[in-house]
């Protein structure tokens, strides 16, 4: 039993919370033409903060895709397969989205291409394929990558339930596109959180296998955002090239409500260490699905 | 998917000489540790059962007729026994004796935990399946559904809510109501439909409606016109949630009116792949000396390939999220997809999921 036990409102208090969600992507499109660089104004620290991720989810999502087209076929669990389906094409449509702003950021003046090129290499170098691999190293070797993914989606899943209860972002004059597309990828984020999860524990059950995944994401997740900022602060032409990047700004952006706070943060990451961990506990479908239906670029598509 | 593997190191962020130290480190760490590591890993054990019957059969434990050509079926375990819950909007997909499967909402009460009812209409020129539920399913008859059931129209019991129902797709919206009225939300349903007589649950209904004064209101067509979209979403107290379910072009017509209304969230169900427009028949070889698979008009290249290819990826269906893109090596392709650029498609990129080939024509995979 990978799967926690649904859980079932008894009050009407209760959330609603759907774990029996049918995963589908959206065929969303964002208009980028009167976003400002900095979108949120007089924030740019926290602006590239968010940034950061335009620079590394493009190449991260694909990442996931090819990895999970690799295990799709060990899937024994049809209700998992059609989640890991749902799961590839979402994932596919924000590594779109993402890619799009990038050509935002650089028609700004702001060449994002020295970031994306190691991101480039990291995802299909670092982390890709190894031929040289025997076929039971080769089965490891993905069981590893599936068990980084699994990490990197609890805190995908984190900041998607911060960000869609976050009322600040829009009260400091974000730009609204830019805030709908990390709403609209949070809540995606919120709505699949389990897939990657259950997929690691349907092919690898031991909690050994998932601690590593979390022991080798988090540490290297962190150096990969503050490389991140360092490089939008120093490329951003809209500022002097000498401004200095330290932890106390993103202290002091985090006290505003305009990044997520360091406590509740650390916790989170700790949480996934529980042996009884499973995402299910984390955020709320209820939640993502109210959002998404409200989302300018979500209800906007086609299908 | 195709990608190009860089080979040599990117340059340092910041234009350095001399490298980027932090990508040494991490390509030093995946090429020693993380191989060593994986040559020397265990093969975990799998866990063996699967977390749930694949097909739950099911029988028919009462058969209603609920309006002009609408019954309802309540389904239950053969023993009795408790089924899996589900929430409103859920819906299960029903194998009928011919093989035939159909997807069908829940429409009964999530508490009733011993039953599955669903509501059907019979479309006389469908592909047969809802005749075969209202002549072949009776009392006592033997059925299967896929697991347990699924929801891909969730309701998130916003503070204000409007159900607009068409005809038969009262069935998910049932639910809703009962659920926002045991919540105390603030809601209203419109169900519209031809006449009161092809209008199924109207007792139901009104008992709803006894119950909370001025909620629901019933629209026939036969005495109060076609409504226009814009009516429908006149009710909405502000900054409501809209749930729609009916017909295709109702539910456009309320997502066209939804910008003016003063609505704040729109939820309907969204179906899977849209009929095949002008579907012409043609083929597909699996590379070049693999088997040839005939396509017929309706159906599409993704649905023949999968059959042959099981583990073939794809997602959306639909033709935006490029999941199941195949290199075509010979052959015309006809793109339908919004996905693939110019330069893509000249590289030989195609969907199968929505892209064919002209009438009789094959296309070369390389797959």
């Amino acid at each position: 039993m990978f799967r926690a036990a649904h859980a079932h409102p008894e009050r009407p208090s209760e959330p609603l919370d759907h774990h029996d969600l049918v995963l589908q992507p959206r065929d969303v499109t964002f208009d980028w033409s009167t976003t400002p660089l900095h979108w949120l104004p007089g924030e740019p620290f926290a602006t590239h903060t968010f940034d950061v991720l335009h620079l590394m989810l493009p190449e991260l999502e694909r990442w996931f895709v090819r990895t999970f087209e690799q295990a799709l076929p060990l899937i024994t669990d049809d209700r998992l397969r059609e989640d890991v389906r749902g799961f590839i094409g979402q994932e596919a449509m924000h590594a779109e989205a993402h890619q799009e702003v990038l050509e935002h950021l650089l028609a700004k003046g702001l060449d994002p291409a020295p970031y994306t090129l190691q991101s480039e290499w990291i995802f299909r170098r670092v982390l890709g394929d190894r031929p040289e691999l025997t076929r039971a190293a080769t089965h490891a070797h993905l069981l590893q990558r599936l068990a980084l993914i699994a990490a990197f989606e609890h805190f995908t899943a984190y900041m998607g339930h911060w960000i869609l209860g976050n009322r600040h972002l829009d009260h400091t004059g974000a730009d609204p596109a830019m805030l709908d597309l990390f709403r609209w990828h949070g809540a995606e984020e919120v709505e699949h959180r389990s897939v990657a999860f259950d997929l690691l524990v349907h092919l690898d059950p031991r909690y050994r296998r998932r601690v590593v995944g979390m022991l080798v994401t988090a540490p290297v997740l962190t150096r990969l955002w503050i490389r991140g900022v360092r490089f939008l602060m120093s490329a951003d032409p809209e500022l002097d090239d000498r401004v200095e990047v330290r932890f106390r700004d993103y202290l002091a952006a985090a006290r505003k409500d305009l990044l997520p706070p360091p406590v509740s943060f650390t916790r989170s990451v700790l949480r996934y260490f529980r042996p009884g961990y499973h995402p299910t506990q984390e955020g709320s479908t209820q939640q993502a699905v109210a959002y998404l239906a409200t989302s300018p670029a979500a209800r906007a598509a086609a299908r | 998917m195709d990608i190009d593997t860089p080979a040599t190191r990117p340059p340092d962020l910041y234009g350095r000489p001399r490298g980027d130290s932090f990508m040494q480190k991490l390509a030093a760490f995946s090429d020693h540790a993380v191989t060593r590591l994986a040559r020397r890993s265990t093969p975990p054990r799998r866990p063996r059962a699967t977390e749930m019957p694949v097909i739950r059969e099911l029988v028919v434990a009462a058969k209603h007729q609920e309006a002009e050509d609408v019954v309802s079926l309540r389904l239950a375990a053969p023993d009795g026994g408790v089924l899996p819950l589900w929430q409103p909007g859920a819906h299960i997909e029903l194998h009928l004796p011919s093989g035939r499967k159909r997807q069908y909402s829940l429409c009964g009460d999530p508490a009733d935990r011993h039953g599955y009812r669903i509501a059907v209409r019979r479309i006389a020129d469908g592909g047969g399946g809802s005749a075969e539920v209202h002549d072949a399913l009776g009392d006592g008859v033997r059925v299967a559904i896929t697991g347990r059931p699924r929801n891909g129209f969730p309701f998130a019991a916003e503070a204000s809510v409007l159900l607009i129902a068409g005809g038969i797709g009262i069935t998910p919206i049932l639910p809703m109501a009962r659920e926002a009225a045991r919540r105390g939300l603030d809601w209203r349903l419109v169900h519209i439909g031809r006449s009161r007589g092809s209008m199924p649950f109207a007792a139901e209904l009104a008992e709803l409606a006894a119950a909370v004064p001025g909620r629901v209101s019933i629209r026939p067509d036969d005495e109060f016109g076609v409504p226009a979209a814009a009516d429908l979403l006149s009710s909405i107290p502000a900054a409501g949630a809209v749930y729609c379910c009916g017909l295709a072009p109702m539910i456009d017509g309320v997502r066209r009116a939804f910008g003016d209304s003063c609505a704040s969230a729109l939820h309907f169900e969204r179906f899977a792949p849209a009929p095949i427009t002008d579907g012409r028949p043609f083929e597909l070889q699996l590379g070049g000396t693999g088997r040839v698979l005939p396509v017929p008009y309706d159906r599409s290249a993704l649905d023949v390939l999968h059959e042959a290819l099981p583990d073939l990826p794809f997602s959306c269906r639909q033709g935006f999220c490029g999941t199941c893109r195949v290199r075509v090596a010979h052959g015309r392709v006809d793109h339908r997809d919004r996905r693939l650029t110019a330069t893509e498609r000249a590289a030989g990129a195609m969907l199968p999921c929505v892209s064919r080939a002209p009438e009789g024509e094959r296309l070369v995979l390389e797959v």
